[in-house]
């Protein structure tokens, strides 16, 4: 749990007039469950954009198992073992779920074979679904499918930006159990606006608010800091 | 209940798809064989073959990458010029086509560069105007092209030093339409068909899959492109007579309806979409305002009615969302 997997270094995003990330340094280890906490707008999205190479960086660096992802787009950033899901589900709702899994294995950085598919697909409970439009699937179902897509790619790192978001409460639970499966078949990435999943899933939590860093530790440590409670903790939103 | 990701999918679609092939070829080599005593309808049936092999074309980029690209008859013209003019400086007309087709992909290539950055409705706005800078060239440059005249009296090539007969260059037509529609087939099978489906599906997911969108967006350029050379090469000699007006927007666009009429996105739409509407435009020749508005109407139709076109519609599910020309997108960040 020594090694590096994930250095941002004084990240800062810049919209026009809006600063939506100021000096971001973040360090993950791998194998390390990092959470990502924040108000609505606070730019844990935009952080996640970043890495993935959908925005470019106004200044900072960041490294990927010891690579930097200075210019690389999504597809290098993704050939590089470094895969993300969207805040809003996004699969190819006109295809079988069959071919969504195909396509993801079209140009994986690892080839699986039919039967670690297979065993994927039973993992995340979507095997009896393969025929099925990946359009026509529920919330949930598009989510394991998200996860059965990424996971096919056997990446290092998986960042999930707010993975439960729009699910019933018992799908929160499902969800949160596979989540915490999913840590022992790659290091993840969690983002979400409360503190219910990061609690169960995270070894460490980065607060972010408006932009900047707040706070960074354990959980427990996070759930017992007062600068934490009194700005976000306390209020409505979390 | 749980089902195995190897077994399943598209095996049966494939025998049937090899099935209509093996029918296809059949029809298309029969057919300049049965209508060799009407050397009217064995032409009409001539120039059908090379619009199902342009619909192949326009289909690949269309149909199965979503880029609309209104340029297609201007590639075309490039490789017929390209050949005509080889030809008259004494290139046998098969050598001459090949170079005529790479000449007509290279440019489609570097005319497609454009949908790297513009999507959808945008681009395609972008081709239309390449296209008309394009016919505006094939006038301008009348040292190549002979300008609004164009050329006439193309001659049928040769082959060892005879001429063909109008039977055999028939016969070379279909077995063009015939390898279009196989090699479409083969590209739709392969991993490169799967990547230009996810790049028409989503091209920001497809990228975040590992796929190199713009890459693969200047293949399916470059292949598309290929098609409407080897059509715009093979077009010359069989009409005998080109101009600027043989490869303008409108026949960009024809090619284009014949694609989305017939059912963009499947192999044998397309095919069916050609066969039925490169005649009509002969039958209907002599009454040319109805054959304008009844074109018009046929669009509007496509677009309105059945944006899937004939075999979209009567296929499983309709597998294509209804608007292919996108709603303005202004550079959809990911959410
Ligand atoms: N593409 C963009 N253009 C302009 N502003 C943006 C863009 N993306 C995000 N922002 C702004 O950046 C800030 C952070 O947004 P976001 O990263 O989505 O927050 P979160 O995911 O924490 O809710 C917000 O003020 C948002 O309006
Ligand atoms: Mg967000």
């Amino acid at each position: 749990m020594t090694e590096v997997l994930l250095e941002a270094k004084a990240v800062s995003k810049r919209f026009g007039g809006v600063v939506a990330l100021k000096n971001i340094d973040l360090v993950q280890h791998r194998g390390e469950t990092l959470g990502m906490i924040g108000p609505n707008g606070s730019g844990k999205t935009t952080f996640v954009n970043l890495i993935s190479g959908h925005t470019r960086l106004s200044s900072g660096s960041i490294a990927f198992d010891h690579v930097s992802l200075a210019g690389k787009n999504p597809s290098q950033v993704a050939k590089a073992g470094l895969t993300r899901t969207y805040q809003a589900v996004r699969v190819f709702g006109e295809l079988t779920v069959r071919e969504n899994v195909a396509t993801a294995l079209v140009d994986a950085r690892v080839r699986l074979g039919a039967e670690a598919v297979d065993e994927l697909a039973d993992w995340l409970r979507i095997s009896h679904r393969y025929e099925a439009r990946a359009g026509g699937l529920t919330l949930m179902e598009q989510r394991q499918l998200e996860l059965l897509m990424r996971l096919v790619q056997q990446p290092k790192l998986m960042m999930l930006d707010e993975p439960v978001g729009g699910l019933s409460s018992s799908e929160v639970r499902t969800m949160i159990g596979l989540l915490s499966e999913l840590k022992s078949r790659c290091t993840v990435f969690v983002i979400e606006h409360t503190m219910k999943v990061i609690r169960e899933l995270a070894d460490k939590v980065v607060v972010l608010m408006a932009g900047e860093k707040l706070a960074e530790g354990s959980p427990t440590d996070i759930l017992a800091d007062q600068r934490v409670i009194d700005r976000y903790l306390g209020t409505a939103d979390a | 209940m749980t089902q195995s990701f190897k077994t399943g999918g598209r095996i049966q679609g494939h025998s049937a798809n090899l099935l209509l092939l093996a029918g296809f070829a059949i029809v298309a080599f029969v057919l300049p064989i049965a209508l060799s005593g009407n050397r009217y309808l064995a032409f009409v049936a001539g120039v059908t073959m090379i619009h199902i092999l342009w619909a192949c074309g326009m289909n690949l980029l269309y149909g199965y990458t979503g880029l609309m690209p209104l340029m297609f008859a201007g590639i075309a013209g490039i490789s017929a010029y390209t050949v005509v003019d080889l030809t008259a400086n004494g290139w046998s007309f098969w050598l001459a086509l090949p170079v005529g087709a790479l000449a007509a992909s290279i440019t489609g290539t570097v005319l497609g560069l454009p949908s790297l950055r513009l999507k959808g409705f945008y681009f395609t706005l972008c081709s239309l105007v390449i296209q008309t800078v394009m016919t505006l060239g094939f006038i301008y440059f009348s040292g190549l092209t002979n300008g609004d005249t164009g050329f006439s009296q193309i001659p049928l090539p040769s082959l060892r030093g005879e001429p063909l007969s109008s039977l055999s260059y028939d016969l070379v037509l279909a077995a063009a339409a015939v390898l279009g529609v196989m090699v479409l087939i083969a590209i739709m099978r392969s991993t490169l068909g799967r990547r230009l489906i996810a790049i028409r599906e989503d091209d920001e997911l497809a990228a975040m899959l590992g796929i190199n969108v713009t890459g693969y967006k200047m293949i399916a350029f470059f292949v598309g492109s290929l098609f409407a050379g080897v059509g715009g090469a093979l077009y010359a000699p069989y009409i005998g007579f080109i101009s600027p007006r043989s490869f303008d927007v409108l026949i960009s666009m024809n090619i284009w309806l014949m694609v989305a009429f017939g059912g963009r996105g499947t192999i044998w739409g397309p095919v069916l979409g050609a066969a039925l509407l490169a005649p009509l435009s002969f039958f209907l020749q002599e009454y040319y305002t109805i054959k304008d508005v009844l074109y018009g109407a046929l669009i509007i139709a496509v677009i309105v009615l059945m944006p899937a076109g004939l075999l979209g519609s009567l296929g499983r599910t309709p597998r294509l969302p209804a608007a292919e020309i996108d709603a303005p997108v202004p550079r959809r960040s990911p959410k």
